[in-house]
């Protein structure tokens, strides 16, 4: 089950981890999104490198909804053989937002689960070096890409 | 970064942020005598915010700081947030646009790769010339960018729905002598650098990345087809004229920091037969659609991606129905392969004086990695 376009990829990975994850869809051509549920992140998350060929990892990042109150963290994935790109997506809620880290699976997600971490606070849990990556080390001055960072110096 | 761990017969020397090699990012480098036991990349010296900028900006105004991303490949930074925009709010570009836009792009990615090579001279420590000679003749492309845009280096020539004015009188002619030009100068930067022993010496079999750790560790442009893997966007997923434009994905088989360097020299002889390509063949017609200032686009989101001089470049945009955008998450290649290159010491032995031709075999661009 190397080769599968990406409308193929959702009908199959919607039969087969159907009950593990929330959603998953078809953006537009060469997009396909799915929403997974936090408990069963790693194990999709192992079935899509290896049963479903996502080998190369492109990249991570969140985005907040304070008034939904989740963060979502997403991972950027690609198939080396269709050159689709998959965003495997997980929601936490805004006051537990612990994640198990996916670097055990794709290793190159190290940087972006640093970043995550800088910019929204995301506790990745079992990151084997979670120091910060783009902020001053002594940085005090809150999570910068949240929606409700004010930045340093703004009066309330 | 943490507090030093003291481990015996390791030396930590750290490199950069003032070294001239170095760039805008401080190195760590575990040595073990000569040898290059770990390296440690810190980065985040010129983080600006940008994804945070945006979302502080209006859809049109947003274009001019995220170009700020890479001063020298400024068009394909650009192009990859329009091309989000014109997603998101439906607009069609007109053909000539797209194949003025091509034009730019490579131009620009010559420009890019012009600078690389010259950092690449300098850094075997031999050719100080070089890099002299790359500036002259990347003097040659700004000269034309001023013609075009009226500026050298942010051009902010692109808008959504085309860009900002049609080619003057005679450009392309100026083009196709250009391209002869530089073709004459590459016969000669190939017979005195990369056919050269000492070039040769320093980085043939110099940190060689294999495909399967490349395709793992999420290498990305030249860093990746010098690894054999043929990977590019603008053939994956053709954006702008690169459809109807004849190129290849350039990959070389060594796997090593000529190699990389490789790649990078045979794309710019491929953009410039693009480049007389579009000057030949460009089409007629009007070069803009016009789009509302302030355009409302609907609620959704939209992942761009595009092939800049480092590799894919993404934008990831939100929109909520409100006059700027909800988030930009921006997939920088940089920041990607920063990660190869701070696993390289543990795939293959590197000593320390290798170090300032793997980096610039990476070619790292700090912003880009930092936004």
């Amino acid at each position: 089950m190397s080769r599968v376009p990406e409308s193929e990829f959702v009908e199959v990975m919607k039969a087969a981890y159907g009950d593990k994850i929330k959603s998953a869809e078809v953006l537009r051509s060469k997009r396909a999104s799915v929403l997974v549920k936090r408990e069963t992140i790693i194990e999709v998350a192992e079935a899509l490198r290896d049963e479903f060929g996502f080998t190369i990892p492109v990249s991570g990042g969140a985005i907040d909804y304070p008034k939904e109150e989740r963060m979502q963290m997403m991972y950027y994935l690609m198939h080396p053989e269709e050159r689709f790109i998959l965003i495997y997506r997980v929601d936490l809620p805004r006051e537990d937002l612990r994640l198990p880290t996916l670097t055990q699976v794709w290793e190159a997600m190290s940087f972006h689960e640093r970043e995550a971490h800088d910019m929204f606070g995301i506790e990745f849990e079992g990151h084997p070096n979670m120091i910060p990556l783009l902020l001053p080390p002594d940085w005090k001055g809150g999570h910068p890409l949240r929606k409700d960072f004010k930045g340093e110096g703004v009066a309330e | 970064m943490s507090e030093p761990e003291i481990v015996p017969d390791i030396m930590r020397i750290s490199w950069g942020p003032q070294h001239p090699m170095s760039g805008q990012t401080r190195i760590l480098l575990d040595l073990d005598g000569e040898k290059v036991h770990r390296i440690i990349a810190d980065l985040g010296f010129t983080h600006r915010g940008i994804e945070k900028i945006l979302e502080n900006r209006t859809f049109l105004q947003g274009i001019v700081p995220i170009e700020r991303m890479v001063m020298a490949d400024t068009p394909n930074i650009g192009i990859c947030y329009i091309k989000a925009i014109e997603e998101a709010m439906g607009v069609e570009v007109p053909e000539r646009a797209n194949w003025i836009r091509s034009l730019v792009c490579e131009m620009a990615r010559i420009n890019s790769h012009l600078y690389a090579f010259g950092l690449q001279a300098e850094s075997t420590g031999y050719f100080p010339a070089v890099f002299l000679w790359t500036t002259v003749d990347r003097a040659w492309i700004l000269q034309l960018f001023a013609e075009l845009t009226g500026a050298r280096w942010s051009l902010n020539f692109f808008l959504p729905g085309g860009v900002y004015k049609d080619l003057p009188e005679g450009f392309e002619n100026k083009v196709i002598e250009g391209v002869h030009y530089l073709r004459r100068r590459f016969q000669k930067y190939w017979d005195a650098m990369v056919e050269n022993y000492t070039f040769e010496m320093r980085c043939d079999d110099v940190a060689i990345l294999k495909p399967e750790d490349a395709i793992r560790l999420g290498a990305t442009g030249p860093v990746l087809r010098g690894s054999r893997v043929a990977i590019d966007v603008r053939k994956d997923e053709p954006y702008a004229a690169y459809r109807d434009l004849d190129f290849e994905v350039i990959t070389e088989d060594a796997c090593d920091s000529m190699a990389r360097t490789k790649v990078r020299f045979r794309e710019i002889v491929q953009s410039l037969n693009m480049m007389e390509q579009i000057a030949k063949e460009i089409p007629d017609g009007p070069v803009r659609t016009r789009v509302p200032f302030f355009a409302r686009p609907k609620a959704g989101e939209y992942l761009s991606r595009v092939e800049t001089a480092r590799g894919e470049l993404g934008v990831h945009l939100f929109t909520d129905g409100g006059m700027n955008p909800y988030r930009v998450k921006i997939n920088s290649p940089t920041l990607r392969n920063m990660y190869v290159f701070e696993r390289l010491a543990e795939l293959d032995e590197i000593l320390m004086a290798d170090i300032p031709v793997v980096i610039n075999s990476i070619d790292p661009w700090y912003l880009d990695s930092d936004r």
